[in-house]
């Protein structure tokens, strides 16, 4: 393509004719470089490989700045594909955190599916089981003016998760669902996935040592390769309009669980095969920027260039070479093998996995080398259609972007307390936001692989016990409120940490490590950026002031995640939303609580006092209509005690159910224990014992400042309040479990709220139906 | 004593099978559907697990039912070697007409449909449904090789995974003939063991709530729900007092046992 000689406004028309989103001075910088004009294809692969979604263009200074990365127990940071976590001296975890946010927009089936299908991906390639996914979801408000359109994307997501998810055979085992109006024009999808892995068995997605000197085979295995997904990391880097919607699916990908199964079958093999020959490969799969992002990164990483015949790819038809270099053609993985092993690789995928018989056109080619020269070359039709510095394709580019706040008017409202608070509770519990997951969560298979001990809905994180014959657990939970992001992205991001820390401290387990997925408008916008790193000075300073367990001043690692800027479309961006997933362990999965009520007359203990920050609360929003501006705020050293406290408890088998404190409030998590199956026992609450001095009723209610619920076990309430007080808390004992089947709730005497459990539970349990249908 | 734990494509809950069949004492391998048929003789019987064979192409079920290894199988319970089908597996059996097996024709007479929710005459919800739900053993004890040491009216917790468990047929004279054979071998229930018609107690709209049929030898049984996964006291759910207590077992343990039972009776 022409390029030099040409002015600013014609090269611009040839790029966008062409369909390449790079901006006219990249595209300038790179004839510079290749002092001449470059390919078609060689500016397919820049723009791809250049893209804000591959390249972290805007964001790589912020998260190096701020995000701690490292641990006692990381195995692997964030560097290849997925995090890589010590569970013990022998087994890790694996966690890797995508979003699927643009194409689960216009095409919400595919989308989404393809947001689980790439992200099993990154954890299986490097060489672990996947055994687990979660799945945070925001959608725009199902009652507003999109309330078609937003119904239409959330049924598509949920769909398109538990095809892709349940066909493939991967339990999914936590996630969220906020419903926002910043989300009518541009839902998140976000995608965690979870292996398991012995620790001397990691395969790395860069060549091996000496891969160039000994010219390894660069092997790509799985789905011919087609137009599909083309330019899809392109358009996930840049803002959505609706009018673009049409022509923007066909940057979504094909999903296809089923090839997808027999791959993972046939990669164990390969794992297997290495292990016993005592070889290193390279194993990487083909997600964002298609073949040459996976090429590429895997020469680039280890110093070495690689010879590429475009010819020798499998493909679905005959496509031109830019096509085959960028499309995003799903369930393709790339090898990089030693020669003396090209026969048995083959065989596996080409025999033994029959995969040219499973699905038309697929299976494992040879389709270049890799060398010790410093480009990236590729062939087509007899033509050097590519030759380029591979380091120059893979450095891509960084911008400092400008940050300024957003400018907002944000008040308390004063509002006098209803006078009907079992009509305001039914109201909470039967919110979209509040009300029970289970309408989503009976789609999804929760329960393959056997490994479930905790499944959605029955406390706040997933449990799996991954190994036969091992004790051990590994617990997931995911989080992020975008109330408290809109209003203030800093204690947005540092509260999805402390929830989230919550969620897995809640059912017994230690977090070890935590992902992030950032999700925000147009960096190029200086609020939008602003918001960005708040979020991340928020989430960062979470991680390092509340430790490792068992650490002092040990950062939680951020191991694993991922960067989606320009969620945003003409009307406004997404409210920021860093939204984090936990993974903890426990040594005894066996000692696990959930949160439904277990006895009556067990003792109901709050720990975590109330404090006047309704800001983005569910009581605002919903009963007032108002935002508010006082946030609920992380205090630090008390959030870290709770932690640890309630962590203790239960490793001492002190604790029956526990629940975390969080949307809704004191009020919502107190209901949440009694209606969670089988919701035969009620409760009955002294509110005076519970608040900060002089908070009216209805702020002791609803604040959503942090906290645990805790109904002790029969006898264990002493040894309890011990425990409690070393970590220097306060606990509170606020009322009973009951044989009664209400939901009370007294303060200074006076019944506040009174719900029969049967009335209370179909409002809850109705409230998601409704507004998905 | 040897089980084949039969692998299509897209099979997926053949590893937690293979757990199951060797907690119990059994020996077994998985078996990939490409290996010649003829080394399936060896065995001494057969699971075919749940998941999504030929990514339910047509219809779930009936690609994986032509594959020449289920005529091999075919052969095998003629021999009244025990098969159990879970989930996709039951789905399986069926489109390859060894269940119910009472003609020889190659008609298939019945099908695993769509999953109807229905409650108060009304349609609550359609599709895949993935709960605990309580079944009932509905067959005279050693009936069925798969609920061989169960007593009639014995009640397990089990989940189910599926969007097809929906038992429907257009020949009258089906159910009624499976009912007189004793060929229904579980049915939905409720923690009491009333088979109410409507959900959430018939979890999925099958007619008479019937989640298992067996062939009239009983040594095929065919299973919506699964019992690999209600094997271990800690997969039970929270509610259920046996998860945490010491020694206890899930009940789909049973199933296994049972297995293992008919082979070592009718060897």
């Amino acid at each position: 393509m022409k390029i030099i000689g040409l002015t600013d406004k014609e090269v611009e028309s040839s790029l966008r004719s062409a369909g390449i989103g790079m901006s006219v001075a990249e595209a300038r910088s790179i004839a510079k470089v290749l002092n001449r004009d470059p390919t078609l294809t060689e500016l397919f692969c820049y723009d791809a490989m250049w893209s804000e979604h591959c390249s972290y263009k805007s964001s790589r200074a912020t998260l190096k700045e701020f995000m701690p990365t490292e641990g006692p127990n990381v195995v692997l940071g964030p560097q290849e594909d997925a995090g890589v976590v010590a569970i013990d001296d022998k087994w890790c975890v694996v966690i890797s955190h995508e979003s699927h946010n643009h194409p689960s927009q216009v095409l919400p089936n595919e989308g989404a599916a393809t947001g689980i299908g790439g992200d099993v991906r990154d954890v299986n390639c490097m060489g672990a089981t996947v055994v687990a996914t979660a799945d945070p979801l925001r959608f725009g408000n199902p009652y507003g003016p999109q309330k078609n359109k937003v119904r239409w994307v959330a049924e598509g997501v949920v769909d398109g998760i538990w095809q892709y998810g349940n066909a493939l055979g991967v339990p999914n085992l936590a996630g969220d669902v906020v419903f926002d109006e910043s989300f009518d024009f541009n839902c998140l999808v976000n995608i965690v996935a979870l292996g398991i892995m012995k620790k001397d068995q990691i395969i790395h997605s860069r060549a091996p040592k000496g891969a160039g000197e000994k010219e390894y085979d660069v092997i790509l295995i799985g789905k011919p390769t087609d137009a599909s997904g083309l330019g899809g990391v392109t358009f996930a880097s840049e803002a959505l309009c609706e009018e673009d919607e049409a022509t923007n699916r066909g940057a979504v990908q094909i999903p296809d669980p089923f090839l997808k199964n027999v791959l993972f079958k046939a990669n164990d093999d390969l794992f297997r095969l290495v292990r016993q020959e005592g070889v290193e490969i390279g194993f990487k799969d083909l997600g964002g920027g298609g073949f040459t992002c996976a090429t590429s990164e895997m020469g680039s990483s280890a110093g070495y260039g690689m010879e590429i015949d475009l010819d020798m790819m499998h493909k679905a038809g005959d496509f031109p070479p830019e096509v085959l270099s960028i499309a995003e053609t799903q369930e393709r993985f790339l090898i990089i093998s030693p020669r003396k092993l090209r026969e048995r690789i083959l065989k596996i995928y080409n025999e033994d996995w029959d995969l040219p018989n499973v699905y038309e056109g697929a299976r494992a080619s040879v389709v270049g080398k890799i060398v010790t020269h410093d480009r990236f070359l590729a062939k087509h039709k007899g033509q050097i259609v590519c030759d380029v510095p591979i380091k120059h394709l893979t450095g891509g580019i960084r911008y400092q972007r400008e940050e300024k706040p957003r400018a907002m008017s944000l008040a308390e409202p004063v509002v006098d307390m209803p006078v009907d608070m079992n009509a305001v509770m039914l109201k909470i519990l039967g919110s979209p936001n509040i009300a029970s997951r289970e309408y989503i969560y009976r789609y999804y298979d929760t329960e393959v692989m056997g490994n479930t001990v905790i499944r959605p809905g029955e406390a706040d994180a997933g449990l799996i016990a991954p190994v036969r014959g091992e004790k051990f657990g590994v617990a997931l939970a995911v989080d992020s409120n975008p109330f408290y992001g809109r209003i203030n992205p800093y204690w947005g991001g540092a509260t999805s940490v402390a929830e989230c820390l919550r969620n897995v401290a809640a059912i017994g387990a230690t977090p070890a490590a935590i992902t992030d997925c950032l999700n925000f408008g147009n960096p190029e916008k200086p609020e939008a950026f602003w918001e960005f790193r708040e979020a991340v000075k928020g989430l960062s300073e979470a991680c390092k002031k509340l430790w490792l367990k068992g650490y002092v001043n040990q950062p939680i690692p951020i191991v694993s995640g991922n960067v989606s800027f320009y969620n945003e479309c003409p009307s406004g961006s997404v409210a920021p939303s860093p939204v984090v997933a936990c993974v903890g362990t426990m040594k005894d999965a066996d000692k696990a609580v959930t949160m439904e009520l277990k006895a009556a007359g067990d003792k109901l203990f709050l720990i975590g006092p109330r404090y006047d920050e309704l800001g983005g609360s569910e009581y605002y929003k919903t009963i007032f209509g108002v935002t508010g501006a006082n946030v609920p705020i992380v205090r630090f050293e008390l959030e870290r005690s709770m932690i640890y406290a309630v962590i203790d408890a239960i490793d001492q088998g002190l604790v029956a159910a526990c629940h975390d404190i969080s949307n809704g409030g004191l009020a919502a998590t107190l209901s949440e224990m009694a209606l969670t199956r089988p919701a035969e026992l009620g409760l009955d609450v002294d509110l005076s014992n519970a608040g900060g001095p002089g908070m009216r009723t209805d702020k002791i209610m609803f604040s959503e400042s942090s906290g645990f619920v805790i109904e002790a076990k029969a006898r264990s309430e002493a040894k309890l309040a011990e425990i409690i007080k070393i970590y220097g808390l306060e606990i509170m004992e606020i009322g009973s479990v009951t044989k009664a089947r209400r939901i009370l709730m007294r303060n200074n005497g006076s019944n506040v709220v009174d719900l029969d459990l049967d009335e209370a539970r179909k409002v809850w349990v109705e409230g998601l139906a409704e507004a998905m249908r | 004593m040897k089980i084949a734990v039969m692998q299509f494509p897209g099979t997926n809950c053949e590893y937690e099978c293979l757990v199951s069949v060797k907690e119990v004492g059994m020996d077994g391998e998985i078996f990939r559907w490409n290996r010649p048929a003829a080394e399936l003789s060896v065995f001494d019987g057969f699971i075919v697990p749940g998941g999504w064979s030929y990514a339910d192409r047509i219809r779930a079920g009936v690609i994986a039912s032509k594959e020449p290894v289920m005529d091999a199988l075919r052969e095998e319970a003629a021999k009244g070697k025990p098969i159990l089908g879970i989930c996709n597996g039951f789905q399986i059996l069926v489109e390859s007409g060894l269940l119910p097996g009472t003609t020889c024709n190659g008609k298939v007479e019945m099908a695993l449909a769509q999953n109807v929710m229905i409650s108060n005459k009304r349609i609550v919800r359609r599709g895949y449904y993935v709960d605990w739900v309580n079944i009932k053993h509905d067959a005279a004890p050693r009936r069925c090789s798969g609920s061989f040491n169960l007593s009639k009216g014995e009640l397990l917790q089990i989940p189910i995974a599926h969007g097809e468990g929906n038992l429907v047929t257009m020949e009258k004279s089906l159910i009624q003939n499976l009912n007189d054979e004793g060929q229904v071998v579980f049915r939905y229930c409720d923690s009491n063991g009333r088979t109410t018609p409507e959900f959430p107690v018939n979890v999925n709209g099958s007619t008479e709530n019937i989640a298992g049929i067996c062939n009239p030898e009983g040594n095929v049984l065919g299973m919506m729900p699964h019992p690999e996964r209600a094997f271990f006291a800690w997969q039970l759910p929270p509610h259920d007092l046996r998860k945490h207590q010491k020694d206890a077992v899930g009940t789909g343990r049973r199933i296994f046992e049972s297995m293992k039972r008919y082979i070592e009776v009718t060897a």
